[in-house]
C-alpha cells in the first residue's frame, strides 16, 4: 500500500479508475468458474436420485412390496447405514430414509473437497499470489470463495427440494429435506475452508475436513444404535437430518442448529485467515528436516512413500467405522431377536441370515468396497495429478519406462488396498469380540477380502481412465464401487430387471461370511479388472505425457 | 555404461514434426549434434523448443520423423536414457520430499552419479538439501535438477532453459559447470532464449522459429549476426556520402543533422573506424543491441531471406 505522500490514482492518471468492488466481482467470478462444473453435477445427482426413488415408490405395488420393504428397513445393517426408518409408507419419507444419508454424505464431502481445492489448492499452487497482489486481502478473497461455495451448496439443496416437489411429495417435507441437504453441503464447505486456513497443504486440509465429516457420520450411527447416546445427533449434520425427520415430524429446530454451525465455522475460518501469512498456516509442518532421515534410492521406496501416508489416513477412518460396526453388532441383532415378526418377514423375503451377526457384518463388509475403491481411484488420480504438475518429467527422463513406474505405483496402491481391507476386518472382529458377538477373526477376514475384487475393478477403471481420459481418473475410478453400490440398492429396492442389477459389480459378490464365496463371480470381476488394467497400461505407454 | 562409437551423433533428429490438434508445434526438424559438442538451441517463447526436447526424451510421440540419442530411438527410454540427463525449464518436485531425497532418488534410478562431485556441486550452488521441496523457490528447485544432472556421467546433458530462475552468481556457476562438462567430453544440448548465455558457452547454435529450424550456425557466424548501433557526432558538416555507405557491414546509414549520423554495423568495426579516421569526430558511441532488438531483427523481416539461404 502506498503511503500518504503518493497521490492516489485519479481518473485522468489511470485512464479510467477501477470501480469500487470490481476486483471483488472478478474474484467471485473466478470462484464461480472453479466450482460450477462440480456444482451442476452434484445438483443433478442430489435432485435426480431422490426424485427417481420417490416416483418409483409410487409405482410399487404397496401390498407386495410392503413386507419385503419392512424386512429390509429393519435389517440392522441397513439401519446402521441409512438410519431408522420413519414414514416408509409416504413416498417422501421413504426417499429420505433410503437416499438421505447417502446424498448428505455425497454433498458434504464434495463441498469440503471443493472448498479445500479452490482455496488452499490454489494458494499452494501459487496462483493466489497473483490474486493477492491486487487490491483484495486474504480474508476478502477467502470469504468471496466461501460465499460462492455456500451458494453452490444452497443450489444443490434447492435442486433436491425441486426434484421432490416435481415428483409430487409433500411441500413442507421436500423444502425441509432440501434445506437440510443444502445445509450439510454448507457445513462441508465451511469445514473445508477452515481446515484450509489451519493447514498449509491442500491434501492435509482435505483429509481433515472429510475426516471430521465422517466422524459426524459415525456419531450419528452411535446415536442411532445406543439409545442413551441419542443426544449425539445434535453434534452431527447427519444426526440433525434424522432428528428433523422430513415428511414425518418436520422439525425445524435441527435446521436452525445446522445454520448456526455454518455461521460459527465461517467466522472461525475468517478469523484464522486474518491472522496468518499467505502460503502458511498455524498448523504448518516445518520445512527443514534433520539430515539423513530415511533413504530414498529406488522406485519402490518412492511408491511406498507416496502410498504410506494416505493408507494411514484412510486406514484410521476405515478402522474407526468398522470398530463401531463390530461394537454395534449385538445392539442391532438384539433388536431383531426382540422383534421376531421382522425376522420372520426378513426370512420370507430371502434374507434369512440378516438377523445374525454374520449376516449383519457381511452386508457392511460389502460397503467396504466403496471406501477401498475410492482410495484406489484417488491414488491413481494422484499419479495423473503428478503428471500434470510436471513431477513425473524428471522421473521419466531417467532410464525408467512408463509402464515400470506405473506398475510400481499400482503395486503400492494394491498393497494399500489389501491393508485397508485387512484393517477393517480386524477392527470389526475386535469390536464384535469386545461385545461378545459370535464372529471369528477368520470369518471377518474372509468377508473383507471377498470385496477386494470390486476394488480391483476400480483400479482397472482408473488405469484405463489414466490412459484415455486422464482428466477424469477419480470419477471413473470410483464409478464401479460408488455407482455400482447405488445401482444395486436401487435395483433391489425398486425391483429393476436382473440385467440392470447385473451391471453392478456388487451383484457378483456373495454376502461373506453369511454365505459361501461366489467363486465364478469373483473370477469374473478379476478378469474384468485385469483386462482394464492391461489395456490402460498399454494406452499409457503410448500416449503423450501431459504437463 | 556402454561407450558409444564416436561416429554416432549424440543427438540426431530427422524430419521430426509434432502436431497438436490444430497447431504444428515442430515442423520437419532435422538436426545432428556431435559427441562432445556444446549446442545452443535458440528461439522465442512458443517456438517449439520444449516440444522438441520432450520428443527427444520420449515424453511426446513425434507425429512424423524420428529422433535418436546415441543411435538409440528416443521412444526406447529404458536404453536411450542411460545416455542422458535432463533439466526441465520448470522443475516440479514432490513437495513432501527433501532436496536430498530427490537427489538420492535421481542418483539411485539414474544413469550413474559421481557422488563426490555432487557434494561439491551442492556447495557451489549453495543449495540447502535438507528442506522439503515444498519450501523451495523456483531457483532452488532448478538447482536440485542442475546438481542432479551435472553430477551424472551421462554423455548427453539436455538442458531446457535451465537458468531462468537463477541469480547472476548462480548463472556464472552454471556456465562453469557447462565448461567442465564439455572438458569431460560430455555433450550439452542447451535450450535458451538468453543469447548472452548461449554465446558464452556454446560452439554451435540452432535457431527455431514457429516450429521450424531456420538456422544452424557456428558461434562465429552468430557473432556476425549481431548488429551494433553506432552514433557519430562531427565537429563540422561534411559533404554527404563520405564513403561510409560502402563500408563492409554498415547498414541503415542516417543523417540526423548535418553533424550527426547513425548506422548499424555487423561484423568487425575496423573498416568503419578507418573510414571515420578521416573525419573530425567529436563523439562516438557504439551500442550493442539488446536481446529484444536482436530477436525482433532476426525473427522479424529477415526471416524469409534466411529461409532462402538455408534452402
Amino acid at each position: 500500500m502506498t503511503a500518504g505522500t503518493a497521490p492516489a490514482p485519479t481518473t485522468s492518471a489511470a485512464g479510467r479508475a477501477p470501480e469500487p468492488g470490481a476486483a471483488g466481482r472478478v474474484v467471485t467470478a473466478l470462484a464461480v468458474r472453479s466450482v460450477r462444473r462440480g456444482a451442476v453435477l452434484v445438483t443433478g445427482v442430489a435432485a435426480g436420485m431422490p426424485a427417481l426413488v420417490a416416483v418409483q415408490h409410487r409405482q410399487l405395488d404397496q401390498e407386495l412390496a410392503g413386507a419385503s420393504l419392512a424386512a429390509l428397513a429393519e435389517n440392522p445393517a441397513i439401519r446402521t447405514l441409512f438410519g431408522p426408518p420413519v414414514a416408509l409408507d409416504d413416498p417422501g419419507g421413504f426417499t429420505v430414509w433410503r437416499t438421505g444419508t447417502a446424498i448428505a454424505v455425497l454433498v458434504g464431502v464434495w463441498a469440503a473437497l471443493a472448498a479445500t481445492r479452490v482455496t488452499r489448492g490454489e494458494e499452494e499452487a501459487g496462483r493466489w499470489d497473483l490474486l493477492l497482489a491486487g487490491r483484495l486481502r486474504l480474508p476478502a478473497v477467502l470469504l468471496r470463495h466461501l460465499a460462492v461455495l455456500l451458494g453452490a451448496a444452497a443450489l444443490v439443496g434447492a435442486g433436491t427440494a425441486a426434484g421432490l416437489l416435481l415428483a409430487g411429495t409433500a411441500t413442507t417435507g421436500a423444502v425441509l429435506f432440501g434445506a437440510l441437504i443444502g445445509g450439510t453441503g454448507m457445513v462441508g464447505a465451511a469445514l473445508g475452508a477452515l481446515a484450509a486456513q489451519l493447514l498449509a497443504e491442500r491434501r492435509a486440509a482435505a483429509g481433515l475436513a472429510v475426516g471430521v465429516l465422517l466422524a459426524g457420520l459415525l456419531t450419528r450411527m452411535v446415536a442411532d444404535g445406543v439409545p442413551a447416546l441419542g443426544w449425539l445427533h445434535w453434534l452431527s449434520p447427519f444426526g440433525l437430518l434424522g432428528r428433523s425427520a422430513p415428511f414425518a415430524a418436520d422439525r425445524v429446530l435441527p435446521l436452525v442448529v445446522l445454520a448456526g454451525t455454518v455461521a460459527v465455522l465461517v467466522a472461525a475460518a475468517a478469523t484464522v485467515a486474518t491472522r496468518r501469512d499467505v502460503g502458511s498456516g498455524p498448523w504448518r509442518r516445518p520445512g527443514a528436516v534433520a539430515p539423513g532421515t530415511g533413504e530414498l534410492r529406488s522406485l519402490p521406496a518412492l511408491a511406498a512413500r507416496h502410498t504410506g501416508r494416505p493408507v494411514v489416513g484412510w486406514g484410521a477412518a476405515v478402522v474407526a467405522y468398522f470398530l463401531l460396526i463390530g461394537l454395534l453388532a449385538t445392539t442391532m441383532t438384539d433388536f431383531l431377536t426382540e422383534n421376531p415378526r421382522f425376522a420372520e418377514l426378513a426370512a420370507q423375503a430371502g434374507f434369512a441370515e440378516l438377523g445374525t451377526v454374520r449376516g449383519y457384518v457381511a452386508s457392511l463388509f460389502t460397503v467396504l468396497a466403496v471406501p477401498v475403491g475410492a482410495f484406489v481411484a484417488s491414488r491413481v488420480a494422484a499419479t495423473a495429478a503428478d503428471e500434470v504438475a510436471g513431477r513425473l518429467t524428471l522421473l521419466y527422463s531417467l532410464p525408467v519406462r512408463r509402464v515400470r513406474w506405473l506398475a510400481t505405483e499400482l503395486t503400492g496402491v494394491a498393497t494399500g488396498a489389501v491393508l485397508l481391507a485387512g484393517a477393517a476386518g480386524l477392527a470389526t472382529w475386535l469390536g464384535a469380540t469386545w461385545v461378545g458377538a459370535d464372529l471369528s477373526a477368520g470369518a471377518a477376514l474372509a468377508g473383507v477380502l471377498n470385496v477386494l475384487p470390486i476394488a480391483a475393478v476400480c483400479l482397472g477403471a482408473a488405469v484405463a481412465a489414466l490412459a484415455w481420459a486422464p482428466a477424469a481418473v477419480l470419477p471413473l475410478g470410483v464409478l464401479p464401487a460408488a455407482g455400482g453400490y447405488l445401482l444395486l440398492v436401487l435395483a433391489d429396492t425398486l425391483a429393476w430387471p436382473g440385467w440392470v442389477r447385473g451391471l453392478s459389480p456388487f451383484a457378483h459378490v456373495a454376502a461373506v461370511p453369511a454365505e459361501p464365496v461366489d467363486v465364478p463371480g469373483l473370477v469374473g470381476l478379476l478378469v474384468v479388472a485385469a483386462a482394464l488394467t492391461a489395456g490402460g497400461l498399454a494406452g499409457y505407454r503410448r500416449r503423450d505425457l501431459r504437463g | 555404461m556402454p561407450v558409444p562409437a564416436p561416429a554416432v551423433p549424440a543427438l540426431r533428429a530427422e524430419h521430426l514434426s509434432k502436431r497438436f490438434a490444430r497447431t504444428v508445434a515442430v515442423d520437419d526438424l532435422s538436426l545432428s549434434v556431435s559427441p562432445g559438442e556444446v549446442f545452443g538451441f535458440l528461439g522465442p517463447n512458443g517456438a517449439g523448443k520444449s516440444t522438441t526436447i520432450r520428443m527427444v526424451l520420449g515424453l511426446l510421440r513425434p507425429s512424423g520423423g524420428h529422433v535418436e540419442v546415441f543411435g538409440v530411438p528416443a521412444h526406447d527410454v529404458g536404453r536411450a536414457h542411460r545416455h542422458l540427463a535432463y533439466v526441465p525449464a520448470d522443475v516440479a518436485l514432490w513437495p513432501a520430499l527433501t532436496g536430498r531425497e530427490c537427489l538420492d532418488l535421481l542418483a539411485g534410478v539414474g544413469p550413474g552419479t559421481d557422488l563426490d562431485y555432487r557434494a561439491e556441486l551442492v556447495e557451489r550452488f549453495a543449495l540447502d538439501p535438507d528442506r522439503r521441496s515444498r519450501t523451495y523457490s523456483t531457483g532452488n528447485r532448478q538447482k536440485v535438477a542442475l546438481v542432479a544432472a551435472f553430477a551424472t556421467r551421462a554423455p548427453l546433458l539436455v538442458l531446457d532453459e535451465p537458468t531462468s530462475g537463477l541469480d547472476p552468481l548462480m548463472e556464472r556457476e552454471f556456465r562453469r559447470c557447462v565448461t567442465e562438462a564439455a572438458e569431460r567430453g560430455q555433450t550439452v544440448f542447451l535450450s535458451s532464449h538468453q543469447l548472452a548465455e548461449v554465446e558464452a558457452v556454446c560452439a554451435r547454435v540452432g535457431i527455431l522459429r514457429q516450429g521450424r529450424l531456420v538456422e544452424v550456425a557456428g558461434l562465429r557466424e552468430l557473432r556476425r549476426l549481431r548488429r551494433s548501433e553506432i552514433s557519430v557526432t562531427l565537429a563540422h558538416p561534411v559533404a554527404a556520402g563520405v564513403g561510409l555507405a560502402g563500408v563492409d557491414g554498415v547498414a541503415d546509414l542516417q543523417w540526423r543533422s548535418p553533424v550527426e549520423l547513425t548506422m548499424t554495423l555487423a561484423g568487425p568495426p575496423a573498416p568503419v573506424l578507418r573510414a571515420l579516421a578521416g573525419l573530425d569526430v567529436v563523439a562516438l558511441d557504439v551500442r550493442e543491441p539488446s536481446l529484444e532488438e536482436l530477436f525482433l531483427d532476426f525473427y522479424g523481416d529477415h526471416l524469409s531471406s534466411r529461409e532462402e539461404l538455408r534452402a
